[in-house]
């Protein structure tokens, strides 16, 4: 083979890997198309300001508190109240002492469905120190981002409820500075989230 | 790995081949530990989740549900993909011959949409069962405030479960 023979050979090499290179940066920069990025903790969290049934909340009017916080969508049947009932057991397993320093927050990223009234309720059910949150997209999508959370609409082919809402499954725990601690899955035991909360509280 | 993969391919292998050749009758399943999660208000949604085991040497599957508690009844699914939970409707769960199906949170369940009423702990909900014989199976269901320390104990043994979802 001559030199310029290997040419056209080289050059189709080299634009390979230019267009992996560019496919793999779309992929990992676009949120939708790819999952949650590990994020460290010291990067996360953070204030803000969404709204209840009662009002604006912010995070920093539960100051001097231990709060969990969990992102998710009141139609889903499962793996949110899974959360929210792990949560209040954490919650009522607390010694007495530390019953009135914690508080949990349920965002939800579905404000389409779910309206401040109807988190009410279904906080509520799960425990009196929950508060239900939700916002515009804009303001939800700032708050998914402090948080390193995701989620995505996805529709139902052939399903009555429409749409499903993919999305991270995490409790976050937030100290009474408000300085994010530590996450845990929902299927973590109340134990283990009860040693968080108490360990916040010390 | 690869006799994991060994196993579990002659297992779906098996488990087709049965379901081509014959179909179970419903009698021949027995469900256990049902149970309808509370929720506080009517319009959400809920879910019911039991164990099914099939006695007959046949696949059946299991192709929908009713009940008059909720506007739709769908058999759904959760799938746990890089920490992301997806929810997707199911077109059936097949409860291979002599096995079992679990319908658990977190997992395969019977999604009860748009609920007419509160589900209160307590409470019994008629809750049918479709089979892909055409058979039909009405049970009264409790209706519980789930948490994970409420579950049989054997849901908790994730790993010794088969589930064979097919999603379209």
């Amino acid at each position: 083979m001559t030199k310029d023979a290997l040419k056209p050979l080289q050059i189709l090499v080299v634009l390979s890997i230019v267009l992996l290179a560019l496919v793999g940066w779309f992929l990992y920069d676009d949120p939708k198309a790819s999952p949650p990025k590990t994020n460290t903790l010291e990067n996360l969290g953070g204030d803000f300001t969404l709204q209840s049934a009662d009002g604006p909340v912010s995070l920093h009017d539960f100051k001097g508190k231990a709060v969990a916080i969990y992102i998710g969508y009141a139609s889903c049947p499962d793996v949110c109240p899974t959360a929210l009932a792990i949560m209040r057991q954490a919650f009522v397993n607390l010694p007495e002492a530390y019953q009135d320093r914690v508080h949990g927050i349920f965002i939800s990223v579905d404000p389409e469905r779910d309206t401040p009234e109807k988190l009410k309720t279904y906080t509520a059910f799960f425990s009196p120190k929950f508060t239900g949150l939700t916002g515009t997209k804009e303001e939800i999508d700032t708050v998914v981002d402090q948080y390193g959370a995701f989620y995505r609409m996805v529709k139902l082919e052939n399903s009555n409820m429409g749409y499903a809402v993919d999305h991270s499954s995490r409790i976050y725990f937030i100290s009474p500075d408000g300085q994010l601690m530590t996450t845990l899955s929902h299927t973590a035991p109340p134990k283990a989230v009860e040693d968080v909360l108490i360990k916040a509280l010390q | 790995m690869s006799r994991l993969f060994f196993r579990s391919s002659t297992f779906a292998t098996l488990a087709a081949a049965s379901f081509l050749s014959f179909t179970a009758h419903a009698a021949d399943v027995t469900v256990s530990d049902a149970y309808a999660r509370a929720m506080p208000t009517a319009g959400l949604n809920s879910a019911a989740f039991m164990m099914l085991h099939n006695n007959s040497d046949e696949s059946i599957e299991l192709i929908g549900a009713q009940s008059d508690v909720a506007k739709h009844v769908e058999l759904h699914t959760h799938t746990h993909v890089d920490g992301v939970m997806q929810m997707r409707k199911v077109d059936g769960i097949t409860l291979p011959a002599k096995g079992m199906a679990m319908l658990k949170p977190g997992d395969n369940h019977v999604m009860l949409i748009d609920l007419n009423a509160p589900l209160a702990e307590g409470d019994q909900i008629e809750l049918t069962l479709k089979w892909s014989d055409n058979t039909q199976q009405t049970l009264s269901v409790p209706v519980k405030f789930a948490m994970p320390g409420n579950m049989p104990k054997e849901m908790k043994h994730e790993h010794s479960m088969k589930k064979e979802a097919h999603v379209h």
